[in-house]
């Protein structure tokens, strides 16, 4: 938004050569766009959420928002499904969010403090050996996990879910923040040696806070791969008061019989919400860490 | 839909890789030996059996009822129930075989039940039958011959009984003034009603949609005509010529116009509920027995005032064309409790209150007691009971059985529809679809 002066070199040739001289109107030309192209790439999920309050045998009748009537049926028909209902699941993935995320945090940063502070024998080969789990398709590690949850008797129980965010697997988010902490100048360390600290005092006094934005970006993206997991609990978790709500969605569908796409919808919509939530609280942080982790 | 299907096939390729991985260690001929005690079903029935089944949030209560009824009548035993949708609880049960942790009791269908064989996990059962444990007297022949390997040995029992038939929607064929087939038509006779009913047809609506990828509708064809549709080695046993006279008749209707468009075949949503006949946008096609009344009752708010009936497919030289796709429960190798996933089996197939809760969920009932008592129910909805009297009478004409061998669903189902759709969007001629289709089938088949 310049005002634009006469004296300006008009040298450009690929753009109009007069401008346009309302900052107003351009303005309003710009918005108008930007929430053209916003309602495009939204309107698969509007169409979802108007979807959720059709009646049942309307939802694929097009690309309409609007129904013969709206209802709130496909709510309450969808909540209470089956012979649980979605409070458990919500509990259930909860639960398995929350202990994932709490995992991942504490062993990736311990993780990525040793390889971006200490010294250490075989370091470098350590950290390769890290960086060369990311290349190991899930598919490839899926039976010899399985069979090795099996022989722990883990099954139906969410510790295969859990307990591996508690041991660091998650090779991404340690190299995340290792390089996060790489960029924290060593002074910082050096004037609180100088001070008595000792490594668990510099981790916890001086790197953590200022590691907030990888951390951040940790939590978001854990909570986001947690939340959404499908496969790891459809292996691991049989009894149905055990199910996350990945589950619980699936079981709307079946393709070889009748499928409730109403309550699908209705219940897709209440599962996102979490989600979204989360990242408006942490959007500050977020945004921040993906500026200064060069994530993406 | 396409989404499912395509991490279906991904992690099917993924287990049958590492499946046959697994199968190089044990041997191919170390399979389950008879010689195992209980391997006839004979003993005492208690303790934990797994049971696993694919379907959604109303099976899995149906199939929960039926489970506390077995559990009631059998103190001791207890249950774990694993369910999920059809793709993905193949996903489930890949990774569970591989790792020799199968549920004792696994549903499974004639399509599938040879990739299991082929890697012994599965026991036959044709012990438990011969011993008593396993009744078969009241189900009929053809039926249970649906549940056999390529060994000719019996790996799961057969409880529901799925067919394909043609749906049509009657108020349009109402309306084009064409009526009814009469019963006992032929392909000829279908060819010529669906190309008399386009003269007619509304804007925007064709006679049929296109059957020319459908794998199904090509299966019933060949039944009719006396074609075989796969070897003892396997492999294809028709000959190309029988594929492009096939694909040459769907590709005529296409072109009259008969046929929905290439664009819109592949737009179409995969689940039979919500089809195009589903949502009155053509005029027949062919549709799963058992997804008449969920298609029947997506029809009745997307087109108000339309309604459908499904007719055996189109008979021929040979007969029906009719074939089945029974589901039925097998015994997983590594099962500890043989007598009590027997008996589990026998009480889900055979017991008339088992029948009567599970209302012929997952395809008609195969014992002819219950699917007479639950024909006889009269809470039975009129388009269900439709169902159920389709498959009884396609089971008296002696209809035609298919072993179909390992790697059928993976491979044969998705070549033929995509060599089929190489054809109708002009890519390729029918004879280099038939080629590039047999080719890639007789690659793969019977591995």
């Amino acid at each position: 938004m310049t005002t634009t002066t006469p004296t300006r070199p008009a040298a450009r040739t690929i753009y109009p050569t007069k401008k346009v001289t309302n900052p107003v109107l351009t303005a309003v030309i710009r918005h108008a766009l930007i929430i053209c192209f916003l309602v495009i790439m939204l309107y698969p999920v509007i169409w979802m959420v108007a979807a959720s309050f059709k009646p049942e045998n309307e939802i694929f009748n097009g690309l309409g928002l609007f129904a013969s009537r709206f209802t709130l049926e496909n709510y309450a028909s969808g909540w209470s499904a089956g012979s649980l209902n979605f409070s458990r699941y919500f509990m259930n993935s909860f639960l398995v969010t929350v202990l994932s995320i709490a995992g991942n945090l504490v062993a990736c940063s311990i993780t990525a403090y040793a390889f971006a502070r200490l010294e250490f024998p075989f370091k470098k080969f350590l950290f390769a050996l890290l960086l060369g789990t990311m290349l190991l398709p899930s598919q490839v590690t899926m039976v010899p996990q399985y069979i090795l949850f099996n022989q722990l008797e883990w099954i139906n129980t969410y510790l295969p879910l859990v307990v591996p965010h508690w041991f660091g697997v998650d090779a991404f988010f340690i190299f995340l923040m290792v390089q996060f902490i790489r960029t924290l100048p060593r002074e910082l360390d050096e004037s609180a040696r100088i001070d008595g600290c000792g490594h668990f005092r510099i981790f916890s006094r001086i790197i953590l806070p200022l590691a907030m934005p990888a951390i951040g970006t940790t939590a978001m993206f854990t909570f986001i791969n947690t939340w959404n997991d499908f496969l790891g609990p459809l292996l691991y978790l049989n009894r149905t008061e055990l199910w996350t709500v990945p589950l619980g969605l699936s079981a709307f569908l079946d393709a070889t019989s009748e499928s409730a796409f109403g309550p699908l919808f209705a219940m897709s919509v209440l599962s996102l919400a979490p989600i979204v939530g989360f990242f408006i609280v942490s959007q500050r942080l977020l945004l921040e860490g993906v500026a200064t982790t060069g994530l993406k | 839909m396409k989404l499912q299907r395509a991490t279906f096939l991904a992690g099917a390729t993924a287990a049958a890789l590492l499946l046959s991985a697994c199968g190089g260690g044990t041997g191919a001929n170390s399979g389950p030996a008879a010689d195992v005690p209980g391997a006839d079903g004979k003993g005492e029935v208690k303790g934990d059996i797994a049971a696993a089944w694919w379907g959604g949030t109303s099976r899995i209560e149906l199939t929960n009822k039926v489970i506390d009824m077995f559990i009631a009548e059998n103190p001791g035993v207890t249950v774990d129930r694993q369910s999920a949708d059809f793709a993905k609880y193949f996903d489930k049960l890949n990774v569970q075989a591989a790792s020799k942790d199968l549920p004792c009791v696994v549903q499974l269908q004639g399509r599938q039940i040879n990739d299991y064989t082929k890697r012994n996990v599965l026991l036959p059962l044709d012990p438990m039958v011969e011993s008593g444990a396993i009744d078969i007297a009241d189900i009929p022949k053809a039926v249970v011959d649906a549940g056999r390997g390529t060994d000719g040995k019996l790996y799961f029992l057969p409880y529901g009984a799925a067919y394909d038939a043609v749906g049509v929607n009657t108020t349009l064929a109402e309306q084009a003034g064409v009526g009814t087939l009469s019963e006992g038509y032929d392909w000829p006779e279908f060819i010529s009603y669906l190309s008399k009913a386009q003269e007619k047809m509304p804007d925007g609506v064709n006679a049929s949609n296109n059957g020319g990828g459908r794998p199904n509708y090509f299966i019933g064809w060949t039944q009719a005509n006396g074609k075989k549709l796969f070897n003892d080695e396997g492999k294809l046993g028709f000959e190309k010529s029988d594929l492009t006279e096939y694909w040459k008749m769907w590709e005529d209707l296409r072109q009259k116009g008969v046929t929905v468009t290439p664009q819109q075949s592949s737009e179409e949503p995969t689940a039979p509920d919500q089809s195009y006949l589903a949502h009155g946008q053509v005029m027949s096609d062919t549709l799963p027995g058992n997804a008449f009344t969920p298609a029947s009752k997506t029809l009745s708010g997307a087109a108000p005032g339309q309604a459908l009936t499904t007719l055996p497919y189109p008979s021929g030289p040979s007969g029906s064309g009719n074939a089945l796709y029974p589901s039925g429960f097998a015994v997983s190798a590594n099962c500890q409790n043989i007598p009590t996933a027997a008996a589990f089996i026998n009480y889900f197939t055979n017991d008339l209150e088992a029948g009567k809760t599970f209302a012929s969920d997952n395809g008609a009932a195969t014992n002819t007691k219950v699917l007479d008592a639950q024909i006889a129910d009269p809470s039975m909805s009129a388009t269900k009971k439709h169902e159920l009297e389709t498959y009884k009478k396609i089971v008296s004409e002696d209809p035609p059985t298919i072993v179909f061998p390992a790697g059928y669903q993976s491979v044969f189902e998705n070549s033929f529809k995509r060599a089929y759709e190489e054809v109708a969007f002009g890519r390729m001629s029918v004879d280099q679809a038939a080629d590039k289709f047999f080719d890639e089938a007789n690659a793969k088949l019977g591995q």
